[in-house]
């Protein structure tokens, strides 16, 4: 290892300290006061010049270096500027010396971190192609990193406020006085069994619908238009097929009364264009030479669909309809006019009752905090809601996985 | 008048007959073809011998696969297809308004280029033509019967429930034409069966055609001329959609009548 490696290695690291500070007084609302800025710049300029690296570089490296400056100086200023008011007042500036704008500074820190740790990969590779390369992985690396996070932090403050309300109580008693004592058992059976009564409604129809896209209907204005209709349905807000669901199934068909089945059939509506479309990428899927075979042979086109095209995309169909009705399950707003009341409903008991589930539950603990003791239920029941999402989902990659077929 | 009506029903269901000459299963007779508004096969007229082995050479994009795949109607998958004049098979056209598509492709049996076996079992591969042809037959004497025409009954007989894809490329080739054989075909087609296969299991092909010719008719396809000649009979050369010439293998190879035939056998083009 020769010195400009190690060198390297030495920017990387101040360089990643000062990225996951920065990070870390975002994330915490930490207050940055703006002189620790200017010791993370000075300290990676520092390490920059003390290294001799200079003397190595050539134009484009030297380019980057003065970016990242140049960068630097732009979020300075325009961390001052918005503060620009009270600076120029030095009464103020007296007061104000510790400025309490922890979000410029910790996201100033956070970029300076990042880039001249990315700057270091060039002269760790002593100037070679190879270390463009790997600052590129590096980069894209942050990148992935920076979309991971959401979903831990999602997942880990529900599962740590909600772990301790979930209790055999909880899971199996009935909603009492709006949910502020007793379990959501109505509830968590409510979703279930919206979750079947939707898996039941719409597998046949997205399926026939998709065979029909795929095998049948010749490429055309046809198909386009029943294409375009299809995109234009997964684009509908959810609010909207909860008011459809409302003005056409509630209002029209069961007389006013919201049931079971009405808010099945309208978040059979809504994963319609999930199932439609995966099931048709599945049939795609499917080589055209085992359709050709098959018919060579004298069967007619749907003894091909049958026996050929249908038991290999079966998996991709399975899987692409229970994600649709992970998504379902989760749904607020269809289900909110066609099929829940917030409480007294019970336990399901018929297609025709109406029926209590998780996600509105959750609203309407919602709209109580502030008013009754219910925080710890309702992350309580956003867990389980998590909970009973992820395992559909994870059912779905079980499926995926187990029976995946290989041309 | 209901006597009048079931004259003419009658008349409907009536299809055109054409005594054929002994010794030819089928007749191409003014077969024109067109993609869209491309016209891929210019009236074409062949004869096609029984127990021969007629292959068709020609330039790519002159239109032979397409020919082949319109002697058992594979082209009507293909929406933008239309086609003109008649294919005779045992003196019915196959192109009559009559004919059932599916019904002709059970009697000219077809191997593609790429071996395309099911994902299923070898054995189920080969039962299938049978199942959805509803023929009473017992599966495990199909099975055999066909793997043995095929000689691959050797090779596979204590795995025929394993999946028909853990064959070698050859294996599944040779399968294809077992499972052809399966729906008891008089007619077997055969597009350019070998150019994806190494030259042993060409070889073993070749041999089989050669065996298949005393119980069947065998049209193939094939780029590769000295194939043509080791195998065929009959071979058919085309050029741009047209027929330009067809004869006796010995005769096309060594003393071709036409220009155009001399030039692309001798390899100066294609």
């Amino acid at each position: 290892m020769n010195i400009r490696k190690l060198i390297s290695l030495w920017i990387f690291t101040v360089s990643t300290v000062v990225a996951i500070l920065g990070f870390w007084a975002l994330a915490t609302r930490m207050d940055v006061e703006y002189w620790m800025f200017f010791v993370a710049l000075t300290l990676i300029s520092a390490s920059y010049y003390l290294s001799g690296i200079y003397h190595h570089m050539t134009e484009k490296d030297m380019n980057g270096v003065f970016m990242l400056f140049y960068a630097s100086i732009v979020l300075m200023v325009a961390a001052f500027s918005f503060y620009l008011p009270e600076i120029l007042d030095m009464r103020q500036w007296e007061i104000n010396a510790r400025i309490p704008n922890f979000f410029f500074y910790s996201l100033s820190m956070l970029f300076l971190g990042i880039f001249s740790s990315y700057l270091s990969f060039r002269p760790f590779y002593n100037f070679k192609k190879e270390g463009a390369q790997m600052g590129a992985y590096y980069m894209l690396y942050i990148t992935m990193i920076f979309t991971l996070i959401p979903l831990f932090v999602i997942l880990f403050n529900i599962v740590y406020r909600g772990a301790g309300g979930i209790t055999w109580e909880f899971l199996t008693e009935d909603i009492i006085s709006m949910g502020e004592r007793g379990g959501v058992y109505p509830a968590i059976l409510g979703t279930l069994a919206l979750i079947l009564v939707t898996a039941v409604i719409v597998l046949p129809l997205g399926v026939g619908t998709a065979i029909y896209l795929a095998e049948y209907a010749r490429k055309g204005l046809a198909v386009r238009v029943i294409r375009t209709a299809v995109n234009i349905l997964q684009g509908t807000p959810s609010i909207v097929h909860g008011l459809f669901g409302y003005a056409f199934f509630v209002l029209i068909l069961f007389d006013g009364q919201k049931c079971l089945l009405a808010g099945a059939l309208t978040l059979a509506i809504l994963t319609l264009p999930i199932v439609i479309r995966s099931a048709e990428e599945a049939l795609n899927a499917v080589p055209g030479d085992l359709r050709d075979a098959s018919l060579a042979l004298g069967a007619s086109k749907w003894q091909t669909i049958k026996k050929v095209v249908l038991p290999p995309s079966l998996p991709g169909i399975l899987t692409g309809t229970v994600l649709g009705l992970g998504r379902a399950a989760g749904e607020t707003a269809p289900i909110m006019f066609t099929a829940v009341y917030f409480s007294g409903a019970g336990t399901p008991s018929s297609l025709l009752r109406p029926i209590q589930a998780l996600p509105y539950h959750l609203l309407s603990l919602y709209r109580l905090i502030g008013y009754r003791d219910v925080d710890l239920q309702a992350w309580a029941t956003a867990l389980l809601l998590l909970i009973i999402v992820l395992g559909v989902n994870v059912s779905a990659i079980i499926i995926r996985e187990k029976y995946r077929q290989r041309f | 008048m209901f006597e009048k009506f079931k004259e003419l029903l009658k008349e409907e269901m009536r299809c055109e007959r054409k005594e054929l000459p002994k010794g030819i299963k089928m007749q191409v007779e003014s077969f024109n073809l067109w993609y869209g508004k491309t016209q891929a096969i210019k009236s074409v007229n062949m004869d096609l011998k029984e127990n021969k082995i007629t292959a068709i050479i020609g330039p790519s994009g002159c239109g032979k696969s397409t020919l082949i795949r319109g002697l058992n109607r594979m082209n009507d998958t293909i929406s933008s297809v239309k086609t003109e004049g008649k294919v005779w098979l045992d003196g019915f056209n196959i192109y009559d308004s009559t004919t059932d598509c599916v019904d002709v492709r059970r009697q000219v049996g077809m191997v593609f280029q790429k071996p395309n076996p099911f994902p299923f079992s070898i054995a189920d591969n080969i039962y299938y033509g049978c199942e959805v042809n509803g023929m009473k037959v017992e599966k495990d004497e199909v099975v055999e019967r066909c793997l043995k025409q095929s000689a691959l009954w050797d090779e596979v007989k204590d795995r025929l429930d394993e999946n028909a894809l853990s064959l070698s490329g050859g294996q599944q080739q040779r399968l294809c034409i077992a499972r052809a054989l399966a729906t008891e075909p008089e007619v077997i087609l055969m597009d350019e069966p070998c150019s994806a296969l190494d030259p042993i299991a060409t070889a073993k092909i070749e041999d089989l055609i050669d065996e298949l010719k005393n119980h069947y008719t065998v049209v193939i396809v094939t780029h590769n001329m000295q194939q043509a000649a080791r195998v065929s009979d009959y071979t058919a050369y085309m050029y741009l959609g047209e027929l330009i010439e067809f004869g006796d293998t010995t005769q096309i190879f060594e003393n071709p009548q036409e220009n155009s035939t001399e030039k692309y056998i001798t390899g100066r083009f294609g």
